[in-house]
């Protein structure tokens, strides 16, 4: 029964969905009925052209990542085992942490270009601050005394960091993985939606913009599934990897 | 050995340099959406003092602020609740964890649908997006809660009362401070996204019509104050949680 429950709720929800469409009590435009969703989804999911949409979003949003992935780590590891590089970045990081970088896009529409240059470059900025603030703070955290006996038993630096460092801060490395990869797609999305011509994001406004509110159910279905299994991904390539030690949700 | 003076040295003279060489560069010749740091505090200085401004900042700030306490409140009131009742850990939990990797901004043409193009729209997927980093954070504090803590409670006859408020929200705390942290970052992304996909005033709004009027002097006007917004916003929760948790900061 337990496991049961939040499928219950999840139930519970469509249903009441189906029972306010079918209802009469408000337009179709406002509420579309399941079936009329699942039908649009099975068009975006069967035509080829609809998927390549999907496609543009996906590469714009795992490049950025990619790209804050690769300079993330090796700035946090930097600013977690050097006092001086941490002292010279930290405030600001912390600094512009609550800044929107959003408010960039528009320079970065006029360096760029609106294609996906531009959006690539957002994402990365946007997901450098998770993945640089939570591998510093792990490349911090390592055991001392693991530290000072491997130098005792003569490691070198490059042993030390292969040996001790790198495998102490990879659980905190894919914990700032996982806050970023969900913000990478938020990005996509929302670049998408104030200026593209492709790509998700551009699809839902432009379905909301016809009216077809029920294609753009299917759409934010379709973003949604799109979200999970990239975190799921990256929770199983996780535990392949990482198998010693997780941490679960994280925040910075 | 470094000390803290040589290093707010190095960053004082990092900061020095990068503005130094940007203006630099800008006398040798940049594209012209590149303002010199000189411009754009004196366009900033200008802008101060029109009224103009000061609508815009209201306006974003009477979405965001409004969505945030919104968010906000529901994600500590429910996460706290699923951290010590189970019935409601296990009917909610698996829905939020679920659903939180999906970028939440997708429902703002549904909610636009709903709600209007108005205000309200706009606040709804604010508080929605700062709901969930609050719920989660919430949740974890009060199931970090020490076992030991609450019996020792138990032991010395505090009700449920008296424990949920002396000892589970006390343990909350630190965390509930990290994921307000979170969510007044998000309110203002969203905030900006919003207003930039369809608003008729705020910072966002203001940004998009110095992008397609080529007006570079407001576009930087408008980064300008939503990072002091934002750079404000995280300074003056910091100096709450410094009030608030003292006795925790004595501690660590």
């Amino acid at each position: 029964m337990s496991r049961l429950s939040p499928f219950f709720l999840i139930g519970l929800a469509l249903v009441a969905w189906e029972l306010a469409a079918r209802s009469g009590l408000w337009s179709p435009l406002l509420f579309p009925s399941l079936a009329s969703i699942a039908y649009e989804l099975g068009l975006l999911l069967s035509r080829a052209d609809r998927l390549m949409e999907a496609w543009h979003s996906l590469y714009r949003a795992l490049g950025g990542f990619a790209l804050a992935a690769v300079v993330g780590v090796a700035l946090g590891m930097l600013m977690g085992r050097s006092a001086f590089v941490a002292g010279l970045l930290e405030p600001f990081f912390s600094g512009t942490y609550a800044v929107p970088k959003l408010a960039l896009f528009p320079i970065f529409i006029f360096a760029f270009g609106i294609g996906s240059l531009s959006k690539v470059a957002l994402v990365f900025l946007e997901c450098l601050y998770p993945i640089v603030i939570i591998t510093s703070q792990g490349a911090r955290g390592v055991d001392r005394v693991l530290l000072w006996s491997a130098q005792n038993m003569g490691a070198s630096r490059a042993e030390i960091l292969r040996r001790i460092v790198i495998p102490a801060t990879a659980p905190f490395i894919f914990a700032g993985f996982r806050v970023a990869l969900p913000v990478a797609m938020i990005v996509v999305v929302i670049t998408e939606m104030i200026s593209s011509a492709d790509g998700l994001g551009y699809q839902v406004i432009y379905a909301l913009s016809s009216l077809k509110t029920d294609r753009m159910l299917a759409l934010v279905v379709v973003i949604a599934l799109l979200g999970w299994l990239l975190d799921r991904a990256l929770v199983a390539l996780r535990d392949r990897l990482v198998y010693w030690e997780k941490l679960e949700t994280y925040y910075v | 050995m470094l000390s803290p003076s040589r290093i707010h040295l190095a960053r004082a003279g990092l900061l020095l340099f990068l503005v130094g060489l940007w203006q630099l560069l800008w006398v040798w010749g940049l594209p012209a959406y590149v303002l010199s740091p000189i411009d754009i505090v004196k366009h900033f200085f200008a802008a101060l003092g029109s009224e103009e401004l000061y609508q815009h900042i209201g306006a974003s700030l009477l979405r965001s602020l409004p969505g945030f306490a919104i968010g906000a409140l529901l994600g500590v009131a429910l996460g706290l609740l699923a951290g010590v009742t189970r019935a409601f850990e296990q009917m909610l939990s698996p829905v939020i964890f679920l659903s939180y990797p999906v970028p939440k901004i997708v429902m703002l043409p549904l909610f636009m649908l709903w709600f209007g193009i108005g205000d309200l729209s706009k606040i709804l997927i604010i508080a929605l997006a700062c709901f969930y980093p609050m719920y989660i954070n919430a949740y974890y504090g009060a199931k970090s809660t020490s076992a030991l803590l609450v019996w020792s409670a138990l032991n010395m006859g505090a009700d449920r009362r008296q424990i949920f408020r002396k000892v589970v929200l006390p343990s909350a705390l630190p965390l509930i401070f990290a994921g307000l942290r979170v969510s007044l970052a998000l309110s203002f992304i969203v905030m900006f996204a919003t207003e930039m996909i369809n608003a008729s005033s705020g910072l966002g709004h203001l940004i998009r019509v110095a992008e397609s009027g080529l007006r570079f002097d407001l576009m930087y006007v408008s980064l300008v104050s939503i990072a002091i917004l934002g750079y404000a916003g995280d300074r003056l929760l910091r100096l709450a949680r410094h009030r608030v948790l003292a006795w925790q900061e004595q501690a660590a």
